[in-house]
């Protein structure tokens, strides 16, 4: 193509990426330092009100002791089995959901005949909270693995069908046109059109229906019990059992940092991949 | 969203049958269905009752069944105004400093993420069985969202408004009370619409652990007795006074707040 760039430009070029690159990592620093610092301030807030006002231990505890609780539930074992087992569930929660509601969704977005009629039944359900379905759902199942399992997929495909139905409706009308005037069939339009189309929606469907899912999968794991083998939910109401805060507090700190950690080092990156990759046709 | 739609006018009594008969016909046909199942298989009434047991099943002793609704119903107006007052003070102080928003951010990102339920053996540990616990968690559920939409609405009011008041010589206090809050009137408003669907799923929870009234308290009481007819109609009532409130107390007020407020653009 072209000459090589000589040497001059080459090093220059070279003393502005390490400059760039130092420049990144001050900033990285900074932001690290910027998110960490409200957490501090937590931190220094609990540990000196735990101080001064020196409470019961069943009514708090100090940061220490926490982490302390936290390592010793590392190892005796319980606190990797439950979180396994609790994101053992969430994950075919999630499979499951997502093979009922994603084609519910589109299935709703591409014909409005069908959405309004089954909109208001949808919106129905989706009020009733699938907490509230626990008891029925134990007279039905009893105290097993299929109860919790059938609690977070009920709440997970309301997000995700509602999501996947935006996905499909914001996709722009001549899209569908043109492939249809080029003599596209149904099922090539619904191929080539509203699954890529409706990539964005679907995927804001996903984290949010995992957040439901996450908080349904909480409240099953404590209502069942020991009988389905534990969980990171139970883990937190077994620990109130035992009196012990110490453990209660380990599991929420636990329960927080898991999810913020799935939340920034796995939904966000693919949904700004999506967003980049597909996002294009919501202009 | 606004869309264009090429259909031929239809005369209104036609749509006025689409739109309200076609959405029952799924209803009638799960009903239909559910009848036929309990008429055919006659299954224990513990295992599934008839349509017909579960609407009758609140009557049985219709008045705990409405004092259990009404202490779950107070409950939420007590945990909703502290949350609805605490978000949207701290949303615009959030959303008009920026040291604010930075320090709040990321504790409320975590705290959020620490999902309402796992908060209630704590609350119970700190508040004891009762109102107050279950009022922490309503408020725990709903805070954040409220707070968070305050926030961005806040910051999505152009400064030109904020800046033509102090011109005029307004005060601060009178920018945020003709400026900043109107502007972010349409955001709050859905914030504290959903926070307030989240509150009451938040209720129902709280009230499974820790409360003695309560329609939470009701449907699980009732677990213990296997009366399937309560339970279900325990779960429906809970479906409708939740649907009830979006859709003829909320979703009108966010409406209005839109079409009157709604100048910094809308959120469906």
């Amino acid at each position: 193509m072209s000459d090589p760039p000589n040497s001059t430009v080459l090093s220059a070029v070279e003393a502005s990426r390490q400059q760039a690159s130092s420049h990144r990592g001050r900033a990285l620093l900074a932001s690290v330092f910027r998110a960490l610092f409200p957490f501090t301030v937590l931190l220094g807030v609990w540990w000196g009100a735990w101080a001064i006002f020196d409470p019961p231990e069943i009514i708090l505890v100090s940061p220490p002791t926490v982490f302390s609780a936290f390592i010793d539930a590392i190892q005796d074992g319980t606190l990797p089995t439950y979180i396994s087992r609790s994101v053992g569930r969430l994950a075919l929660g999630t499979l499951i959901a997502a093979a009922i509601g994603i084609p519910l969704g589109w299935l709703l977005g591409i014909d409005d005949d069908i959405s309004s009629a089954f909109d208001p039944l949808l919106r129905f359900f989706n009020a009733v909270s699938g907490i509230a379905w626990l008891p029925a759902m134990i007279i039905w199942f009893g105290f097993t693995e299929r109860t919790i399992l059938v609690i977070i997929v009920y709440t997970m495909v309301f997000p995700i069908t509602f999501n996947a139905m935006t996905g499909v409706r914001t996709i722009p009308r001549r899209y569908r046109d043109a492939c249809r005037t080029l003599g596209a069939g149904r099922l090539r339009i619904v191929k080539e059109v509203y699954m890529p189309g409706s990539f964005p929606g679907v995927m804001t469907g996903l984290r949010l229906g995992i957040g439901f899912g996450w908080r349904a999968l909480i409240a099953g794991e404590f209502v069942v019990g020991t009988a389905a083998g534990g969980g990171i939910g139970f883990f937190i109401f077994d620990a109130r059992t035992q009196g012990s805060i110490r453990k209660v507090m380990a599991g929420m700190i636990v329960l927080g940092v898991l999810w913020l950690l799935a939340d920034r080092l796995i939904f966000k990156p693919i949904e700004e991949h999506v967003n980049e990759r597909w996002g294009a046709v919501s202009e | 969203m606004t869309e264009l739609t090429f259909e031929l006018p239809k005369t209104p009594a036609s749509r006025r049958v689409k739109r309200f008969v076609v959405p029952l016909l799924p209803f009638a046909f799960l009903i239909a269905i559910w009848a036929s199942i309990v008429a055919l298989t006659d299954p224990a009434i513990g295992v599934l009752p008839s349509p017909m047991r579960v609407l009758e099943a609140p009557f049985d002793d219709s008045s705990t069944y409405f004092d259990n609704i009404e202490a779950s119903l107070k409950r939420l107006v007590m945990g909703f105004t502290v949350a609805a007052v605490s978000g949207v003070v701290v949303g615009i102080a959030a959303g008009l400093s920026r040291r604010v928003a930075e320090f709040l951010g990321p504790l409320s990102t975590f705290m959020s993420a620490i999902s309402g339920i796992a908060w209630i053996p704590l609350a119970v540990a700190w508040f004891g069985v009762g109102t107050g616990m279950v009022v922490f968690i309503i408020w725990n559920a709903a805070f954040f969202l409220i707070f968070a939409n305050t926030m961005l609405g806040v910051r999505l009011v152009p400064k030109v408004y904020g800046n033509g008041l102090l011109t005029l010589g307004c005060s601060r206090l009178q920018v945020i009370r003709h400026a900043v809050v109107p502007g972010a009137m349409p955001y709050i408003m859905s914030g504290l619409r959903s926070g307030l669907g989240f509150g009451w799923r938040a209720v129902i929870a709280a009230e499974l652990v820790g409360a003695s009234s309560g329609l939470g308290f009701w449907i699980f009481e009732q677990q213990e007795f296997s009366r399937m007819d309560k339970i279900i109609a325990g779960a429906l009532t809970i479906g409708v006074i939740g649907m009830a409130m979006d859709r003829w107390l909320l979703a009108p007020l966010e409406r209005r707040t839109i079409e009157r407020w709604g100048l910094v653009g809308t959120s469906s």
